[in-house]
């Protein structure tokens, strides 16, 4: 029986190859995007999926509140991991993770032989930490006594690739006892590990013990001692016991730290509280260097998309078949008139649906690495993509086509199976019953289709419009041409001033300052301040800025009264922006100057107020700004402006830079590039669904294709007589296309207002936003019945200018 | 074999109600070979479809072997039609994407016979039909007569106690729908019931009994 099946099915494909190929054309397309974004999200969320106990692991987090404003830490202060095992009940394991302060990455040197030093800068992915680090994570030992290793200090264990980085051909047994030194402390190897294969968000690979911190200079840069503030370098993982609740437990922490902190913090609240392991890869209020973390709005819109693409794709699968379910209903006729159930013919059907649909899915494993390209912004570091390997994906890849075959195969299998014979056999033509309740619901699927492809338009453009204005918007300041690069933390004045005279000559540079930030960062530096006004005290948050003389030059950034600070390393004076004379409350900006503030209980003097700028992404309001006079790491330089000579001008500065810091990487960036960095999210949202659009519309018309291919052909005897009495081409196409175009419309007054409120909720994520234009609607609308209307025209027109003599000649 | 009496049979369009057959009554015995005449429209093909389980009734009953098959559900008639009864029809109807070959098989299929088995029984039949040596072809390729042919043979290949004809040689000349009268005939003369919807009075001639219907009921039944 499956034979027989199996051979119609394959002719049935053949005969009708065209449709045959937009169903699997079609399906593919959606497959293979799901398949990629399975990988995506099924790696997103196998994070930190094996460590035992896992239920029982949080991590110790930090909130902060003043006036309203919240803060986040991922970070603790660092005695903590020191005390809490002991002082709070139910902690099983309390497990510190330091890493190198500054930017965690340390120089490793090892001394290969004698005279060979082998130096490896900037290594990553090293930690302090205790042993139960390597348990949590059931790391296995190579070679190493784990007991004594990490528990003296100047002590640490290596994963088996740094192992072998460091020693390259040696037995791990014979690296035990070796020295590594770390920027100028020298360790021992007390072990090698076995690295880990899962993901993780633990992405250490050197462990050096914990006492080493204390037993060295970075004690103090570690601020191991200090309660009342904390680096980003110090995370605290705790495991709980058994019977301990992370309610309990966390009441406890804040008591004990309450105990601990001396000082009246700027803060007015701060609550210690427990992460669980769970929610550490989706939690973005605790983001820290040292891992990433993935946005679970964005791996739901991925998986929308998906379904999207696939619900296309079936869609067309099921449009088509019952479309041409009059070509099948003789076959079902007979096999009923010969025996066949209903139940055998569903089964039949379904199959047929599940043949293509496995196909499909073939082609779809053959297309997804094209897809990727979609998708290139949205794949996390450390996914690697394959098939066969992955037991997973298999499973996926089975389950994807059984649901997919009985999503698209259902409906037309119930269809096709209902036929009666007697209706069919009577003399080889079929009796439209219930054609057109069928007929209806094609044309609300098709509906359906468009509404989708004309949703992602109109989402599309509105989203890039936004894009466009946040990087074309006037921001209140200068910013082409202009590059910044950082000099070391520990500059001295003189190399600044050197720096600064030195570039400033250089033929190609027209400007040259040097400060702070430039004037709008992603994050923002706040500061507080008091005004008193009399009655009242205000107290403002404020954006922080300095610079030098030349810094409101160099970013065209206007006095609009008074005058510019005087330079000095104190704050003697500042000036404010427009906006910050209205927070402390004048009318006209003017009436602030000559008031004084108080910051860090000093009375300072506004002696200048500038412009309002835009001192953040256009996601935040502008906000107050206070601008002091002073140099800083920051070297901002204003370029001629023949861009073809820029190489040319940024390789002298790197020469320059490297003379002075020879030891010191030259990093430079365009400001406009880094405010086009503040929007990469967005941007990538924009490429993706740019790509959704497009697959979506292609898989649309694919199926309006094979609808209009198939009317047309069920209307040709049809074609040819209104020809025959006379009816002109125009006429015949406008009949032919007359009813897609409406469907078109349809989804176009359903899809517009879908689309306005989704945009519209997007787009409050932005203080400054483009309009949501009616034009914008317009354009998409006319975009989609456009394309629409040439897919029509493909089949219509040739229809139309058939000879109507070959139409009818066949009766 | 077949005892139906009083068979009402409605159909419903939007306004009008068509009285397909009216208190109808025939019987039919085992071995027999029945035509069914009448003029066009006077429910000859319903009558056949009803016999055949293709249809159903709304008043009446039928008896098929002395058991009450009128109130039958879908899948009982389909397990019923599949193990007795083959059909003929006028426009063959044989299903496109197979060849011929696989289309006589079709009937075994469904009745699960082994595979050695279904070729072994295809081949005779068609043997029999003299279609053999055309096998392979699909039904597009053949003359009307063979694919009559070919229909016989699928209706009989399961060895049914009845076959049902509607007016399998109306598609024919003469000499094509001889071949198949006279392949009629020799099933019945080998113990097939045969039911044989027919406008020629020709071939009515090579049946036992001729059934003469006139706007849904039987008027006249001659004897041959
Ligand atoms: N599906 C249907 N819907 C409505 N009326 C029908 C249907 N099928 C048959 N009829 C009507 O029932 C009556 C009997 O039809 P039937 O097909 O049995 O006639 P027939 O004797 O086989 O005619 P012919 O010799 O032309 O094949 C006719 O009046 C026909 O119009
Ligand atoms: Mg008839």
């Amino acid at each position: 029986m499956l034979k027989n099946f199996f051979i119609v099915t394959l002719r049935n494909l053949w005969r009708y190859k065209f449709f045959s190929l937009i169903n699997i054309v079609g399906l593919a397309i959606g497959l293979s995007a799901s398949l990629v974004i399975f990988m995506i999200v099924s790696y997103e969320f196998s994070f930190d999926q094996f460590e035992s106990d896992k239920d029982r692991v949080y991590r110790i987090v930090l909130d902060m509140n003043r006036d309203g404003f919240e803060g986040h830490s991922a970070a603790v202060p660092a005695p903590l991991s020191k005390v809490v095992k002991d002082a709070v009940l139910g902690i099983e394991q309390a497990i510190p993770i330091f890493s190198f302060p500054g930017d965690t990455k340390a120089d490793v040197h090892i001394n290969r032989s004698e005279d060979k030093l082998v130096t490896f800068k900037k290594q990553e992915a090293i930690v302090f930490t205790n042993l139960d680090y390597l348990h949590l994570l059931n790391y296995r030992w190579i070679a190493g006594d784990p007991p004594t290793a990490l528990i003296q200090p100047f002590q640490v264990v290596l994963t088996q690739s740094r192992a072998s980085e460091y020693f390259p051909n040696t037995p791990a047994a014979d690296i035990i006892g070796n020295r590594v030194t770390y920027n100028d402390m020298e360790v021992t190897v007390m072990g090698v590990v076995r690295d880990l294969n899962q993901a993780s968000d633990f992405r250490a690979k050197e462990f050096i013990s914990l006492p080493t911190i204390e037993a060295s200079s970075l004690k103090g840069d570690l601020m191991f001692d200090v309660w009342d503030d904390w680096m980003s370098y110090s995370a605290l993982f705790i495991k709980l016991s058994p019977q301990a609740t992370p309610q309990q437990v966390s009441k406890e922490l804040n008591l004990l730290y309450n105990k601990h902190k001396k000082k009246e913090s700027y803060f007015s609240k701060i609550n210690l509280s427990l992460l669980p392991l769970a929610d550490m890869h989706f939690d973005n209020r605790y983001q820290s260097a040292d891992f990433r973390i993935a946005h679970k709005a964005t791996l739901y819109g991925l998986i929308a998309i998906a379904s999207f693409l696939l619900l296309l794709g079936c869609i067309n699968y099921i449009n088509l078949t019952t479309a041409q379910a009059s070509k099948r209903a003789k076959e079902v006729g007979i096999r009923k008139s010969v025996g066949g159930a209903k139940n055998q013919l569903i089964f039949q059907f379904l199959g047929e649906t599940f043949f293509i649909t496995l196909l499909a899915t073939l082609l779809s494993v053959l297309i997804s690495p094209l897809l990727l390209h979609a998708f290139t912004a949205f794949i996390p570091e450390g996914l690697t993509l394959s098939f066969l390997g992955n037991p997973e994906m298999i499973i996926y890849l089975i389950f994807v086509t059984v649901s997919v075959s009985i999503s698209a195969g259902l409906y037309p299998a119930f269809i096709l199976s209902g036929y009666k014979p007697v209706q069919v056999l009577k003399n080889q033509q079929l009796i439209s019953f219930g054609q057109s309740r069928q007929t209806l619901i094609r044309k609300g699927l098709t509906v359906s289709q468009f509404i989708i492809a004309q949703f992602f338009i109109i989402s599309t453009v509105l989203i890039s419009k936004q894009i466009y204005f946040v990087l074309h918007a006037d921001m209140g300041f200068q910013k082409e041409a202009v590059l910044t690069f950082n000099t070391p933390r520990d500059t001295v004045d003189i190399h600044r001033t050197q720096i600064k005279q030195r570039l400033a000559a250089m033929s190609g540079v027209a400007m040259v300052s040097n400060g702070f930030t430039s004037p709008a960062m992603e994050g923002g530096a706040f500061s507080n301040i008091t005004y008193q006004n009399g009655s009242e005290e205000i107290k403002p948050n404020v954006q922080v800025r300095w610079g030098d003389e030349d810094y409101f030059r160099l970013y065209q950034i206007r006095l609009i009264a008074g005058r510019q600070a005087i330079q000095s390393d104190s704050i003697t004076e500042i000036v404010v922006n427009e906006r910050f004379t209205k927070e402390i409350g004048f009318q006209r900006p003017e009436e602030a100057l000559g008031k004084f503030i108080i910051y860090n209980d000093k009375q300072v003097p506004i002696v200048g107020i500038m412009n309002d700028f835009h001192t953040q992404t256009m996601r935040a309001e502008i906000a107050p700004v206070m601008f002091q006079g002073r140099p800083g790491n920051t070297f901002h330089i204003k370029l001629q402006s023949e861009p073809s000579d820029w190489s040319k001008v940024t390789a002298s500065i790197e020469k320059i830079y490297k003379e002075v810091y020879p030891e010191d990487d030259f990093n430079y960036e365009f400001v406009d590039d880094t405010i086009k960095k503040f929007y990469e999210k967005e941007q990538a949202t924009a490429a993706l669904l740019r790509w959704a659009t497009g697959l979506a519309i292609f898989i649309s018309c694919l199926g309006l294709l094979g609808l209009v291919i198939y009317t047309t052909n069920s209307r040709t005897k049809e074609v040819g007589i209104r020809k025959v009495l006379g009816a002109t081409v125009m006429q015949i196409i406008t009949l032919l296309s007359k009813d897609f175009i409406q469907l078109v419309l349809i989804a176009f007054a359903v899809a517009a207002p879908i689309a306005w409120w989704t945009t519209h909720k997007w787009l409050e994520n932005f203080a400054y936003k483009t309009d949501i234009s009616w034009w914008v609607f317009l354009a998409s609308g006319v975009g989609m019945l456009i394309i629409a209307l040439c897919v029509l025209g493909i089949q219509t027109i040739k229809t139309a200018l058939a000879n109507p003599t070959e139409s009818l000649r066949d009766e | 074999m077949i005892k139906i009496t009083e068979l009402q049979k409605y159909y419903r369009t939007e306004e009008v109600e068509t009285v397909a057959l009216n208190s109808l009554s025939i019987d039919v015995q085992k071995g027999e070979f029945v035509a069914v005449m009448g003029p066009s429209g006077c429910g000859k093909s319903t009558l056949l479809n009803i016999i055949g389980l293709l249809d159903d009734l709304d008043e009446g009953s039928y008896k098929f072997n002395d058991i009450e098959v009128a109130k039958f559900n879908e899948r009982k008639r389909s397990d019923l039609r599949k193990h007795n009864i083959g059909f003929v029809f006028q426009s063959f109807n044989l299903i496109d994407e197979l060849t011929v070959f696989e289309n006589v098989e079709l009937p075994l299929i469904y009745t699960k016979v082994p595979a050695a088995e279904r070729k072994k029984r295809v081949e005779e039949v068609l043997e029999k039909v003299q279609i053999m040596h055309r096998r392979n072809h699909f039904p597009q390729q053949l003359s009307g007569g063979q694919q009559q042919r070919v229909a016989v043979a699928r209706a009989v290949v399961n060895n049914p106690k009845l076959i049902l004809a509607d007016e399998p040689t109306g598609n024919l000349d003469s000499n094509n729908g001889n071949e198949v009268m006279q392949l009629l005939t020799e099933l019945n003369d080998q113990g097939t019931t045969i039911v044989m919807v027919t406008h020629s009075e020709h071939d009515a001639r090579y049946s036992d009994r001729i059934i003469r219907m006139l706007d849904g009921q039987v008027v006249m039944t001659t004897v041959g």
